[in-house]
This record gives structure tokens, C-alpha cells and sequence, in this order.
């Protein structure tokens, strides 16, 4: 039971990273893809109208957290407190951006509101990253189960390590050029003109840039978790995870290769969530691990609810969840296919 | 060294108070605005008056602004749950987790799904599907309103729950939490005051093309709805929903009530103060004019029925800050006195066919929309300042439950930087909310560059 709610809450925050992931990644581009400013709000335009639909999955993610974990919800989230809350304002001004920059069609103020853009969306996927990697090294968890961390510390991934370290600074790179190549497949997909071309090369270059650092994060991530592969080779998680990724990696690639955009982008969806979803088999059923004594690591069964407070989630979640599907079906009809450059009226976009 | 300045739960409190109280000026508009563009879209399918359309197109701009400040001012609220109250999660994580995830899953997805499709939508759906936008988005946003009502509910008066093996708190029965009867009365009161808030902006934006001469037909149109939606929105306010409030407050909590009436004595025949000011020290409200029995009859349905006063519970029970308290609450009160009185004269010079020519009432109206915001900012301060000491009525010190982990410096430059961001929001909202008002409801229908349909997914 608890297995399987560890498994929705990583697949909410899966869904949400996959979904937003494209956002992070299209407005780090916009300023390399785009060079006019008609076809910067045609980039904005490309995710504006979903923004808000990809990032409430944000709130999915944090409120089973809360539902079903929530001592290591309480733990983690004060424990990143300044992190947690760069994150937050970097939505905001990432939101804000999108919101208020086309309400006015002036070069300046549309300028400056690309500049937050691109800044902020430059920032989460640094800041997500580093999250993915301080989760799976550790935190410095004492034995009252509470942690507290500074931005950085010795630059070391033992003890009492901060938010950055080697290790997590490597994720963090990885984050960032996968979710650039994750966004340059979106954009690819979704507009037409030069913006077009030039994120159809970006695709190509940034993917292939992912293949030595993921090879680098595979061997850091043997140095500073010896522990994981033992356990992890029986999680049967792992091996579906290992197998979309695989598979995503064909079609992918087959896609980048015969410009069959669609192909590509659903490939480049599945590959992320797949490396996620290793990950988190990878780690379970430690939540958080301790880098001051494994002893205190927060297991997944330690930090869960009752079983009957679980029950009562398993009949509701899943009609919530439903709904959602319903939804995102109504979505895709709607906001399906590309977006031009020209803009038809004073739209908002 | 030992100043309130030094105690982190200060910090923690006012940065909760700060962030909740801000976010809270934009749902309470989009709540009560939602259903005007629903009526409103309704009637242009009914009549296919293309006035209604105008408005409807209008005011989802407005309504679009609003949801979008919304949206980014309430994605921290859920995580400093965890961020800065980390006790209280850990503590009844397992109860309110469920209607926080509920809010989530069944209102969020919904509205954010669906927002789009009603400001963009109106040229690529048909007008039936932008009409049924409409409502799902006015759905979620009532929907979600009820799951934090919930959710504050149990603090105020906590049911459904058990306590588990570890301490903690967790769902005994999920009807009894969902169904709690605090929620009900909360949420009827506090819904029917964002209606409140959507009529006045209305009304007040009617008032201010009127009183210009520009747009007639939309002015007569928002000051008409305004203004009868804005009285018997008023009206429930008030009555039964703002009289079952005090009630439920009375039976649950009575310190909390004699607080909020400043009264330090209990008795029969206890009266209302309409001016006042509490001194604690002295334990007097100096200078009263007081109405005698009126709160023995408001609040137990007796003018003899017998109050408890402040002395009669042990100093460590009482709200913690009982000056600000009792003026929220007096303050609150009379604002929803005025306001039933303004709507109503505005009503009836309407009824009189006179509204659109009385200038001073056109004036105020127009200035009036404010005092909404605050009569609601002031009532959730009331039922929060009043459920101190308790995070959890009864239950749960508000002391225990701030993050203690987190440092002073910590909580003061995330204070700070919420200040300095949510300054600029404001001023960007501002600014941007009057360039829409300024251009006014006569544009043509807007179509954003959003793709056409082609029908792939994705």
C-alpha cells in the first residue's frame, strides 16, 4: 500500500516536472531561438495559454505529499526552506512574466518582461535539479528526524552538506540542458517559421550534449551512493523505468532524426519521466536519506499516514485523478497544433 | 532580548498572515465575479443581445488578471504548510493533507483547465462550450473555496479525527470532516461576501463609465447587477450566515466571543458595543455605547441568556491579541451594516429609474468598492485572531506549531522578499487593471495567437 502511494506521489511530481519541464525549457531558449520580438510572444504564446494547467500539477504533487507523507513533508520542506522558497518566487516571476508582458505592446516593456522570463525559467531548472540531486545523496537528517541546510558548505557530499555540492551542481547542469532540450522538442512541435528551424538544430545539439553527462551522473552517482544498486536491482520499478527509457530513447531519436516532431516530443515526455521514475525506484524506500547516519534516513514507511487515513485517500485520489485525465484530453483537442507568428488581433498572447 | 521581535513564531505568524491576507484579494473577486460572467454569458445565449457578450468579454479580462495573481500568490500558501508550520504538519498533516490534496485534485485541475478556454476561448468554441467554461470555472473556484474552508474549519472546531499510535492526528471519519458544521456556516458566510466583493467592483465600475458618459449601455448594465446582487448578497451576509457565525462561535467558543466583544465580565442581558475601545489593563471597554442584551439575543436567542466574559476563563486561554481582535470584528460589522444600506438605496433609486442620474450616489459607489476587500480581510482576522492561543481549537498550541528549524534570519528575509515581490505585483496588477478599465468593455472579441485546431494531441 504504501509502495503505491510512494509510487502516485512520484508520479504527480513526474507528471508535473514532464509537463512544466517544457516551460522551463522553452523560456530558457526563448532568448536563442527567438530574435525578433514577434517571435518571442510567438514562444510565449506556444505555452501561455497552459501555463497555469502545467504548474497547479505543482500543487498536486505538494498536497498528496502533505496527505500521505506529511512528516516528510514537514521535515523537507522546512528543512529546504530557502530553496523552497527561490523556487516559489522564481514562479512567480516566471508567471508574472508570462501574464504581464503582452498586455502592453511596447519594445521596452516586452523586453524587459523576456528578460524575467528567460531568467526565471533559467533559475528552476537550476533549482529543480539541484532539488532531484539533493534528494538522491542525502540531506543532514539528525535523530530527531530534523534538518536544516545552508546553500552550500564545503562542497562536499558527506555530513553536513548545503544545497550544492559536485554532485548536485552536476545534476543541476543535467537538469537544465535536458529541460533546454526537452523545450527546444516542444517548440519544434508547436511553431512554425525560424523559430522552427532553429529549435529543430537546438533539439539535436542539446540531446546529444545529454549522453556524456548522464554517463558522468551515472558513475558520480555509484561514488556518493554505494549503497543504491544492491536494493534497487530487485525493485521491479526499476526495470520498467529502465525499459521506458530504452524505448523512449528509440523514438526519440528516430524522431529527431526523420523530423517527425510528434514522435519526437513523446519521446522526449517518456525519457524524462522514465529517468525520474528509475530514480525514484532507485532511492525507495528511503524518502530522504541521512548523510550524517543512514539510521536516520526517512523511509516511506516511517513517515507515512495510518493505514485507515491511506484508505480513505485510495477512494478519492483516483476519481481526482480521473477527472484530470479528462481534462488534459479536453486540453490537448483544444490547444492542439502549431502556433504562427503573425498574431490575428491584440490577443493577450 | 526577550522581545516579541525575538519570538519566531511572530514571524512565522505574520509572514502566514501577510502571504494569505494578500493571495486572498484576488480569489475573493474571481468567486464572486465568476458567476456574473456566467449570468451574463447566459443571457447572451438566451437573448443574443450582443451587450452580454461585451461584458462577458470584458469582465473575463478583469477576471483573467485576477486568477493569474491568484494562481502565483497561492502556490506558496500550500507550501509554507510544511516551510514554516512544519509542527502543525507533522502533527495533523494527516487530516488536513487530505482536503489540501482534495483542493488540488478536484478544484485546481478544473479552473486551470478550463480559465483559458473562457478569457481566449470565445472565438474557437462554440457559445454553448464557452458558456460551460464558465461555469467549470466558477464550479472550481467554489469547490475549491469549500476545501479550505474545510481545512480552517478543523482548526476552529476540529471533528472526523483520531489520534494515532505516534501522536499524530489522523481521519477517524471523513464524512464527519467533510461535513463539519463550522464548514457550512463558514463557507456560506464567506462565499456570499465574495459575492459581496464581485457586486461592488461591478457596481463600481458601472458607476465610474456612467459618471464619464462613456459605454451607457454596459454601465447600466454592471450598475443594475451591482447593485441588486450587491443587496442580497449583503442581506445573506448578514443574515442567517453572518448571525450563525456568531452563534456557532458562541457555542464553541466563548472565549473567543467575549473577546471579540471586548467583554471582560460575563452576565445576562449582555449587550453590543457600538464604540469602544478594550483596555485590557484596566480589563474595560472605555468610552462604551453599548445596546444592553443585544449579544445575550444575537448570540444564545435570549435577551437574558447569560455570556461568559473574559475573567471567567483562565488568562492563558485568551486570544492573544485582543485589541485587534475586537476592532476587526466591530469593524467588519459595520462595514456590513453600510454596505446593506448603501445597495439597498441604490436598489431602490434603480427600482425608481433614477440611479444612472444621481451623481452623488454614482460617487459613491464608485469609491465604495474597497471597503469589501477590507470588511473580508477583517472577518477571516477575526476567526483567526480569535482562535488563538489554539492552532487547533483545543487541541494544538499555535506555539508548538511553527517550524523550529527554521532561523529568525531565515523568516524575516523570506518576509522581506514576499514585501518587496508582492509590492510590485500589486502595482502591476493596479496598473494594468486600470489600463483594461480605461479601454473599457468595447473591443472586439479577443483571439490570442493560440494554436488552431488541428486535432493532434498533445
Amino acid at each position: 500500500m504504501i509502495a503505491i502511494w510512494y509510487a502516485v506521489v512520484s508520479f504527480t511530481l513526474i507528471i508535473y516536472i514532464v509537463l512544466d519541464g517544457r516551460n522551463f525549457g522553452a523560456g530558457m531558449l526563448q532568448w536563442f531561438v527567438a530574435k525578433t520580438a514577434e517571435e518571442r510572444r510567438q514562444v510565449i504564446a506556444a505555452i501561455g495559454p497552459l501555463w497555469t494547467w502545467h504548474e497547479v500539477w505543482l500543487l498536486g504533487f505538494g498536497g498528496t505529499l502533505i496527505a500521505i507523507f506529511p512528516r516528510l513533508m514537514a521535515s523537507a520542506f522546512a528543512g529546504y526552506y530557502l530553496a523552497l522558497f527561490l523556487i516559489l518566487w522564481c514562479l512567480i516571476l516566471r508567471g508574472i512574466s508570462i501574464e504581464v508582458g503582452g498586455h502592453i505592446n511596447d519594445r521596452l516593456w516586452q523586453g524587459y518582461w523576456n528578460f524575467n522570463f528567460v531568467l526565471s525559467n533559467f533559475l528552476l531548472a537550476i533549482l529543480f535539479g539541484a532539488a532531484a540531486g539533493n534528494v538522491a545523496r542525502g540531506v543532514p537528517i539528525d535523530a530527531q528526524g530534523n534538518f536544516s541546510m545552508a546553500f552550500f558548505t564545503d562542497f562536499n557530499v558527506r555530513g553536513h552538506v548545503g544545497l550544492l555540492d559536485w554532485y548536485t551542481v552536476s545534476i543541476a547542469i543535467l537538469a537544465t540542458v535536458m529541460l533546454a532540450a526537452h523545450g527546444a522538442t516542444y517548440l519544434t512541435l508547436k511553431t512554425e517559421g525560424p523559430v522552427h528551424d532553429r529549435c529543430q538544430k537546438y533539439a539535436k545539439y542539446l540531446w546529444t550534449a545529454c549522453v556524456p553527462l548522464l554517463l558522468v551522473i551515472l558513475v558520480e552517482s555509484r561514488i556518493v551512493r554505494p549503497d543504491l544498486p544492491g536494493r534497487a536491482m530487485s525493485n521491479p520499478f526499476l526495470w520498467l523505468g529502465l525499459a521506458v527509457i530504452v524505448v523512449s530513447i528509440i523514438t526519440l531519436v528516430s524522431g529527431l532524426t526523420s523530423h517527425r516532431e510528434l514522435r519526437a516530443f513523446i519521446g522526449s515526455d517518456f525519457l524524462i519521466a522514465g529517468l525520474l521514475a528509475t530514480g525514484a525506484a532507485a532511492i525507495f524506500p528511503i524518502m530522504l536519506y541521512s548523510t550524517l547516519a543512514p539510521e536516520n534516513s526517512f523511509t516511506a514507511y516511517a513517515v507515512a499516514v495510518s493505514p485507515g487515513t491511506l484508505r480513505i485517500a485510495t477512494i478519492w485520489w483516483p476519481v481526482g485523478f480521473a477527472l484530470a485525465v479528462f481534462y488534459f484530453v479536453f486540453i490537448s483537442r483544444r490547444y492542439a497544433g502549431k502556433v504562427s507568428v503573425q498574431r490575428d488581433t491584440q490577443g493577450f498572447y | 532580548m526577550n522581545s516579541i521581535f525575538s519570538d519566531p513564531g511572530f514571524w512565522h505568524r505574520l509572514q502566514f498572515g501577510f502571504t494569505i491576507t494578500y493571495h486572498y484579494l484576488f480569489p475573493q473577486l474571481t468567486m464572486g465575479l465568476a458567476w456574473f460572467i456566467v449570468y451574463w454569458k447566459w443571457r447572451a445565449l438566451r437573448t443574443g443581445d450582443e451587450k452580454y457578450n461585451q461584458a462577458v468579454r470584458f469582465w473575463a479580462k478583469i477576471f483573467g488578471l485576477n486568477f493569474a495573481v491568484g494562481v502565483v500568490t497561492g502556490i506558496p500558501m500550500e507550501f509554507q504548510f510544511g516551510t514554516n508550520w512544519a509542527g502543525f504538519s507533522k502533527y495533523a498533516g494527516g487530516v488536513i493533507g487530505q482536503t489540501l490534496a482534495m483542493e488540488g485534485m478536484f478544484a485546481f485541475f478544473l479552473e486551470s483547465a478550463f480559465v483559458g478556454a473562457l478569457i481566449w476561448g470565445e472565438k474557437r468554441l462554440s457559445p454553448r462550450a464557452h458558456f460551460a467554461a464558465a461555469i467549470a470555472v466558477a464550479v472550481g473556484s467554489w469547490i475549491s473555496g469549500y476545501f479550505i474552508l474545510v481545512t480552517n474549519s478543523f482548526m476552529q472546531h476540529p471533528v472526523g479525527y483520531q489520534i494515532e499510535p505516534n501522536g499524530s492526528l489522523g481521519i477517524a471519519s471523513m464524512t464527519a470532516y467533510l461535513l463539519n458544521p463550522w464548514a457550512f456556516v463558514q463557507f456560506a458566510h464567506n462565499q456570499f461576501a465574495a459575492v459581496v466583493t464581485g457586486s461592488f467592483v461591478v457596481a463600481a465600475i458601472g458607476a465610474f463609465y456612467a459618471l464619464r458618459g462613456v459605454h451607457p449601455v454596459q454601465a447600466k448594465l454592471y450598475l443594475r447587477a451591482g447593485t441588486l446582487v450587491g443587496l442580497i448578497a449583503s442581506l445573506l451576509v448578514a443574515f442567517p450566515t453572518g448571525d450563525q457565525q456568531a452563534k456557532i462561535v458562541g457555542n464553541h467558543q466563548p472565549i473567543t466571543l467575549a473577546a471579540m466583544e471586548g467583554k471582560f465580565e460575563g452576565g445576562s442581558m449582555a449587550g453590543v458595543a457600538l464604540i469602544g475601545q478594550p483596555n485590557v489593563a484596566a480589563q474595560r471597554l472605555d468610552n462604551p455605547i453599548e445596546v444592553p442584551g443585544a449579544l445575550s439575543f444575537l448570540a444564545y436567542g435570549h435577551f437574558g441568556s447569560f455570556v461568559h466574559g473574559l475573567n471567567d476563563f483562565p488568562k492563558d486561554q485568551w486570544p492573544d491579541n485582543l485589541e485587534l481582535l475586537y476592532y476587526s470584528f466591530h469593524i467588519m460589522i459595520t462595514l456590513g451594516t453600510l454596505f446593506i444600506g448603501l445597495m439597498g438605496f441604490a436598489t431602490f433609486q434603480n427600482w425608481r429609474g433614477r440611479l444612472e442620474s444621481s451623481r452623488l450616489l454614482l460617487w459613491v459607489l464608485m469609491l465604495a468598492f474597497p471597503y469589501p476587500y477590507i470588511a473580508t480581510t477583517l472577518g477571516w482576522m477575526t476567526a483567526e485572531l480569535g482562535r488563538q492561543p489554539w492552532l487547533i481549537y483545543g487541541l494544538f498550541h499555535t506555539r508548538d506549531g511553527y517550524s523550529k528549524v527554521v532561523s529568525n534570519g531565515d523568516a524575516i528575509f523570506t518576509l522581506i522578499g514576499f514585501t518587496g515581490l508582492y509590492f510590485v505585483i500589486g502595482l502591476l496588477f493596479l496598473g494594468l487593471t486600470g489600463r483594461e478599465i480605461g479601454k473599457g468593455p468595447n473591443e472586439p472579441a479577443v483571439a490570442a495567437i493560440i494554436p488552431e485546431r488541428e486535432g493532434v494531441l498533445v
